[in-house]
């Protein structure tokens, strides 16, 4: 039977309101003693607003609805007589305002609601126990691969270490015939010698390039593999499309080292050096040309023109107000072909270039010798430095946070679409967040991966930061909320502030079937 | 803001020519045997002694201690303008007597008097036989007529050239046949026109009025700087402490001393600039007087400035501030009373993005437990800035979302500005250009802008056709999308022009009956708001329209709420709010606010509270918000603030009876709802000039923490007389009295908003807590009543449906409360024919000297003991239990 108590009081604490022996009744925070009578009399009497559990009197105060069928609920006193149904068994209401009961509609539509939840976790749950086996695979792989690696590169580094001697040793000849044969070729052109060195060198540079860019080691620089050096982000727009990476490539899908050298390198490097710092762009009317890159062609480097550049290196030459100018350079950057700056020309055929000199045949040999000797060095070397690459990307992943059980690893290189009316936002977990419009135009980088952020269970929320910078704004970010769900995909993306980006996303990941019934029992317990 | 962007009075050429006669003077003089006297009124003509052009000249005495005082070409070679809309109705005018001696006519009626002088021309009004206001005392009438443009005439003008060239007759000056202002030309073909008279205060020692500026309660001298500006303008981050126009105009002045204050009202809807010249800073003046032995300083006086039109000025004797007050009120009218939930918080953002975040936004008030009236949509839920259309994606279906907000006692304002997008598929244009709807350019085109849709066009809302028109577009037959309880917000409506000079309408643009935008400009919005309001009254005749407007002109308010546009999130611009709308509300506009938070920038969270809690006290409580602004809902700052500003929320929903009241009120009486110190303190001089602190009505004195990190603030309590006598001040959250007058140092803490109760009123408050003041309507009342010098207390409150126009009918119920001899009696004001749910649930008796045993209620002959509790410095008389028809008698018994 129900415990006799005043309305809007729980039966956990219907024993507080039990009037003494003489009729009195004392506030629940001691505060004052009223009349039992005075309990829910449609006057607020206590500091702490108890004497009216049952009515809106008091501002502070709390009603219980009861619920019976339903989750019983404690509603504020605000709510209280006001006309609203509020408890579904109707009990905040005077029976006037005619509240129907719907608790048992609800409580078994809640009923249900609850069980294909605990139904939806546990199917989820077993997922995510397969995404935990691999994760743990993963992990197991990686520190099998990291060790080897380690091995390997200790090995290397001793071969390396051999072959730099033999190489030193094998210059050093060489050094000598040259000289030798410099000295009779003084007389002659002066650059002809110069642009010996520099093809040289810059095929060096270039073979590293492409060592670093073959990401699969298939011999072959891709596209996709040029998409990760933000350097070559020519727009600055925060991301390196596919037509950015294609200009790098001379439109081709792919190049091997030959074509990589010869094609690719004299446009990637300007880039570069722009972004390390070390392109100065030359006051046309004093500088003198370059010694040229060999080429068959005129590349067509990313022309920089010089108040592009200013800004970008953060000259001022001209005393221009880096601000003002900002669309019209970008415009400038855009539509001027016209390269008018000597870095990355290339204006000599390159038979010329490669042909000459004619040298003796001893030194020809020592020549010969030693390049062998720098191409076995330099084999060597870009073992070395594959290795480290990937043991860098290796040490990376471990880095990452995959979860209790690392069952979020198999996710790290996936990628999630959602379409809405304007854009495709695409999600790569543990990666980046980004917006394409549909209508076509760049993509935009809305967050790279930033943490875990989930307040409760960290691992229901995830921050994207340093996205591309707003106009006139801060830089784009984006925040991941979770779900259980059967298959991964992106429910919901929208932008509650300005350029704060808020995605919907669920995965078997988040299932967690002694989770969710530990919540559903500690609720119970509540109730 | 830039200041280039807009036209400084030397930029003006009119305002430039007007000013120069401030050094010369002018010769107007009435030609002898022209006077005709009327029952009510005196004409003759007026003379320019210098052109010996002919002007007629009338004097009208009115109802309530003002005259209206016209000067029109004798024969205009056109119509010149005259302003249409902005009184309430013909103004009823009284009998005179008329004395002629001396070349001098007085005309006389009732208390008021004024004196004429023919030569040169003046006239020196009396109230009560003290010289009040004297018209054209400095002879700076300036009135150009109409005239013929010669060849030689049409000089370009940039505004800024020409200072040496010789020029033998002003008329003949640069940019007087046509203007350039940065890449605009104004082709000006009707030439000069402008007209300019001066108005002295002899009996005042302040000025104030003439908004909108983001400037001090007590207008500055302009020597030395330009004039004030009157000139509806979107202004985007406009600075304060500036004399700079902004989105309304009201030309309105009123002059204050000790003894007498006074008003004129300048009708003129034309550009206006208006110089102030105050006592003190006319030492050269000060000095003459010296010499010449003279004990009388030159009194501060106005120099009105139009560009067009005529003169047509109504002088407002008072005498006190709160008659000069209602004698203007009594002409331009009154905002209605406005229904409950507009005086409750708003919630605005531009933007709330689409459906769910509006029931997100409006489910976290519940959450948290505040209280929050009405959610806004800014443009972007429109289709492409189309008005009267929505954006299908983002909210598919907003019947849906306004019953969720409807069925909470909640409600929904949506933007509908005028600028019209040039769409050939949006039916509203269609209608527009096939019939003619649209604003013109001199050649005859429909006039096109940019605006937020990109290319738009602009109704001519002073067609009476135009404004049928678009008041029907409000109907829920054409407007589907809306439902009867969705009230309406009026933005952009200077007009704001984006690519236009001075970010608005050219001046030779053609309107309804072939006038130019430069006769008209500043009524504009009013004609906007017009329509809007007789849309929203067909749309639901039996439904108070709510509007909120950002231009406005004199008369506006009878249609309107306004706020004070595009403010920042910085504390001077909180400390304006409180300037600019003291100012609105003497000039009509007491249903005024500002954006609490400030629309630019984002406030910390000290900057948020202390703007909250001014903003519950001030008519129109909204936060609104930028685009580009961080999110600011109370819940994303910590707790702190959340508590803070829900303890300001609360502070706001306890008083709704009072600002019900108090709006009943300036309906019926045309007295403000807020008030400077100045209007029931008028002898103190130390509070004439204080506009950190406001008056609801004479009932609470408002002083909110408007700066940063501060612990205490001064305050200001004034006296009545000049022995420094004043009023007990009750502070209404202990009951603490205050009895000195002067400055005082009051503690605060971050939750305190410094208020207090004057001694001897009563004020009627709710003190539950609900979601929405709809849902109040049936909670009980408490009364809180200050006791005077002398023990009493007296207090208004007024109750109805809080919606329909039932109240017309006499369906409310009007109650005077008295508290005298230790006994509390209601004497209803009117027969209380409304039916209420409501009761009285309490009752606080602040300042008695002994703490009763009991009271004893007496209703219909029954007497009831009550409980008496002592609380703080009061006492609180327990459960009355009355409801609010019934006649009482409640006696504290010892």
């Amino acid at each position: 039977g129900e415990v006799p108590r005043p309305r809007g009081v729980s039966l956990a604490k219907a024993a507080l309101y039990q009037p003494r022996s003489d009729g009195k009744w004392t506030c629940l925070d001691g505060s004052k003693t009223i009349p039992f009578t005075q309990v829910n009399d449609d006057y607020c009497d206590c500091l702490d607003g108890s004497d009216e559990p049952g009515t809106s009197a008091c501002p502070q105060a709390k009603f219980h609805c009861i619920n019976k069928g339903h989750q019983s609920l404690d509603i504020p006193s605000s709510q209280v007589q006001d006309g609203i149904c509020d408890c579904c068994d109707g009990s905040d209401e005077l029976p006037v305002v005619g509240c129907g009961n719907t608790c048992n509609e609800l409580g078994a539509a809640a009923a249900i609601e609850r069980r294909n939840a605990a139904e939806l976790h546990k199917r989820g749950a077993e997922k995510r126990q397969e995404m935990i086996t691999r994760g743990k695979q993963l992990k197991a792989d990686r520190a099998a691969r990291r060790s080897e690696l380690g091995a390997r590169i200790k090995e290397q580094e001793g071969l390396k270490a051999e072959k730099e001697q033999l190489k030193r040793n094998a210059e050093a000849l060489e050094n000598e015939a040259m000289e030798a044969f410099k000295e009779q070729q003084r007389e002659l052109d002066a650059e002809t010698a110069q642009a010996e060195q520099e093809p040289q060198q810059m095929r060096q540079e270039a073979t590293l390039s492409f060592v670093r860019y073959d990401a699969n080691k298939d011999g072959f620089v891709e596209i996709t593999e040029l998409m990760v050096d933000m350097n070559l982000d020519s727009d600055r727009n925060g991301v390196v499309t596919v037509e950015e990476a294609k200009y790098f490539l001379d439109e081709r899908e792919r190049v091997d080292l030959d074509a990589f050298v010869t094609l690719a390198w004299p446009r990637i490097k300007p880039q570069k050096m722009l972004a390390e710092g070390l392109f100065q762009p030359p006051v046309v009317e004093t500088e003198q040309p370059k010694p040229q890159v060999p080429s068959t062609e005129a590349p067509q480097a990313p022309v920089v023109n010089d108040e592009q550049a200013d800004m970008e290196l953060g000259i001022d030459e001209h005393g221009h107000d880096g601000e003002e100018d900002n669309e019209d350079e970008e415009d400038q950057y855009e539509e001027d072909d016209e390269p008018d700056v000597g870095v990355g020309e290339a204006t000599a055929d390159s038979e010329t270039s490669t042909a000459a000199p004619n040298y003796d045949p001893e030194t020809q040999r020592l020549i010969e010798q030693a390049n062998e000797a720098r191409n076995a060095f330099d084999e060597v070397d870009r073992h070395i430095r594959e290795i480290e690459h990937e043991i860098k990307e290796l040490d990376e992943q471990e880095g990452k946070d995959y979860g209790r059980n690392e069952e979020w690893a198999v996710l790290d290189g996936e990628c999630y679409t959602f379409e809405d009316r304007e854009y495709v936002y695409t999600l790569c977990p543990f990666d980046r967040a980004s917006q394409k419009p549909r209508n076509g135009g760049a993509e935009t980088t809305l967050g790279r991966w930033d943490q875990w952020l989930g307040e409760g269970d960290k691992y229901s929320k995830q921050k994207y930061s340093n996205g591309a910078a707003c106009w006139n704004g801060p830089q784009r970010s984006a925040l991941i909320n979770i779900k259980c769900a059967l298959e991964p995909r992106i429910t919901g993306v929208s932008e509650p502030n300005r350029c704060e980006y808020y995605f919907e996303f669920e995965t078997p990941a988040a299932c967690d079937s002694e989770a969710f019934q530990a919540a559903e029992q500690n609720q119970h317990d509540e109730l | 803001v830039d200041p280039t962007n807009f036209k400084t009075c030397e930029q003006s050429s009119f305002c430039r020519r007007s000013r120069k006669v401030q050094s010369s003077g002018s010769k107007y003089s009435l030609i002898s045997g022209t006077l005709n006297t009327y029952s009510d009124s005196v004409t003759a003509d007026l003379l320019n002694k210098e052109n010996h052009h002919q002007f007629t000249f009338k004097l009208e005495a009115l109802v309530g201690g003002t005259f209206r005082l016209q000067i029109d070409e004798k024969t205009p070679l056109r119509p010149r303008y005259r302003v249409e809309h902005a009184l309430k109705a013909q103004p009823k005018t009284v009998t005179i007597r008329v004395q002629e001696s001396d070349g001098e006519l007085t005309v006389t009626s009732g208390h008021s008097k004024a004196v004429i002088h023919g030569d040169p021309f003046r006239i020196d009004f009396y109230e009560n036989d003290v010289h009040v206001v004297s018209v054209n005392a400095k002879n700076w009438l300036y009135f150009e007529h109409l005239r013929q443009k010669t060849q030689e005439q049409a000089l370009p003008d940039s505004g800024e050239q020409q200072q040496n060239v010789e020029v033998l007759e002003t008329l003949d000056e640069p940019g007087s046949w046509e203007e350039n202002f940065k890449s605009h030309h104004d082709s000006k073909p009707y030439g000069p026109e402008a007209v300019a008279l001066d108005f002295s205060f002899p009996a005042a020692e302040v000025l104030f009025g003439i908004p909108e500026h983001a400037d001090s309660f007590a207008l500055k001298s302009t020597s030395g700087t330009d004039p004030y500006r009157l000139y509806n303008l979107d202004v985007f981050e406009y600075i304060v402490d500036s004399k700079m126009a902004l989105y309304g105009s009201v030309p309105v002045l009123y002059g204050h001393g000790p003894q007498r204050t006074a008003g004129v009202y300048w009708q003129n809807a034309a550009e206006t600039w208006v110089d102030i010249y105050t006592a003190e800073t006319n030492v050269v003046s000060s000095l003459v007087n010296f010499v010449s032995g003279s004990r009388k300083s030159t009194p501060p006086a106005a120099h009105f400035i139009s560009e067009s039109g005529i003169v047509d000025a109504f002088i407002m004797l008072g005498p006190q501030p709160m008659d000069v007050f209602q004698q203007y009120t009594a002409l331009t009218g009154t905002h209605d009373l406005p229904q409950l939930f507009s005086l409750a918080y708003h919630q605005s953002r531009w933007n709330y993005n689409d459906e769910r975040d509006v029931t997100t936004v409006s489910a976290k008030y519940d959450e948290f437990n505040m209280p929050m009236d009405t959610m806004w949509l800014d443009i972007e839920y429109t289709d492409g800035k189309r008005y009267f259309t929505w954006d299908k994606f983002k909210f598919p279906e907003p019947l849906t979302m306004i019953k969720n907000l409807t069925e909470l006692g909640r409600h929904l304002v949506v933007i509908i500005d005028p600028h019209i997008k040039r769409d050939n598929s949006y039916f509203f244009h269609s209608d527009c250009t096939e019939k003619g709807y649209y604003v013109k350019t001199r050649e005859g085109n429909d006039y096109e802008g940019w605006c937020w849709p990109g290319s738009a066009s602009y109704p001519d809302f002073f067609n009476p056709v135009v404004r049928d028109y678009y008041a029907s577009q409000y109907h829920l037959s054409k407007f589907k999308t809306v439902t009867e309880d969705v009230m309406i917000w009026n933005d952009m409506n200077e007009p704001s022009v984006f690519n236009g000079p001075e970010i608005t309408a050219p001046k030779d643009l053609i309107h309804y009956g072939n006038w130019e935008h430069r006769d008209v400009h500043n009524l504009y919005g009013h004609m906007h708001l017009m329509g809007t309001f007789d849309g929203l009254q067909k749309r639901d005749p039996n439904q108070r329209p709510f509007i909120l407007t950002r231009a406005h002109f004199a008369g506006s308010q009878r249609y309107a709420a306004i706020w004070t546009g595009d403010n920042l999130a910085d504390w001077s611009h909180l400390q304006h709010s409180i300037k600019m709308c003291l100012t609105e509300a003497v000039a009509g506009f007491s249903f005024c606010g500002a954006d609490v938070g400030g629309f630019f920038g984002n406030p910390d969270s000290e900057l948020l509270e202390r703007w909250y809690q001014t903003g519950a006290f001030l008519p129109f409580f909204r936060a609104h918000a930028h685009i580009d602004t961080k999110r600011r809902e109370p819940w994303l700052f910590p707790e702190r603030t959340r508590l803070i500003i829900r303890s300001a929320l609360l502070k706001r929903y306890s008083y709704l009876p009072l600002w019900y009241t108090s709006f009943y009120e300036l309906e019926q009486t045309g007295a403000p709802v807020i008030r400077p110190l100045l209007a029931h303190y008028p002898q103190d001089k130390e509070a004439f000039a204080i506009d950190s602190q406001l008056l609801v009505q004479q009932r609470l004195l408002v002083r909110p923490v408007m700066q940063q990190g501060v612990s205490k603030v001064d305050v200001y309590f004034p006296a009545i007389d000049d022995k420094k006598n004043g009023d007990y001040w009750y502070d209404v959250d202990t009951y603490q009295r205050q009895e000195r007058t002067g400055s005082e140092s009051i503690p605060v803490t971050e939750y305190k908003i410094p208020v207090w109760q004057r001694g001897g009123s009563i004020v009627p408050k709710k003190e539950r807590l609900r979601r929405s003041s709809a849902l109040m309507l049936n909670d009980p009342y408490t009364l809180v009543i200050c006791l005077d010098r002398q023990g009493k207390a007296d207090g208004t409150l007024y109750l109805d449906d809080e919606k329909s126009y039932a109240y017309r009918d006499g369906q409310y119920i009007y109650v005077n409360y008295e508290f005298a001899n230790n006994q509390l009696t209601n004497r209803f004001i009117g027969k209380p024919k409304y039916k209420s749910d409501a009761w009285i649930e309490r009752i606080v008796i602040a300042g008695l000297n002994r703490v009763p045993s009991s009271a004893t209620i007496t209703v219909n002959g029954v007497a009831q003991q009550l409980e008496v509790e002592q609380r703080d410095a009061a006492v609180y008389i327990r459960k009355p239990s009355i409801k609010m028809d019934v006649d009482f008698a409640l006696k504290l018994n010892y």
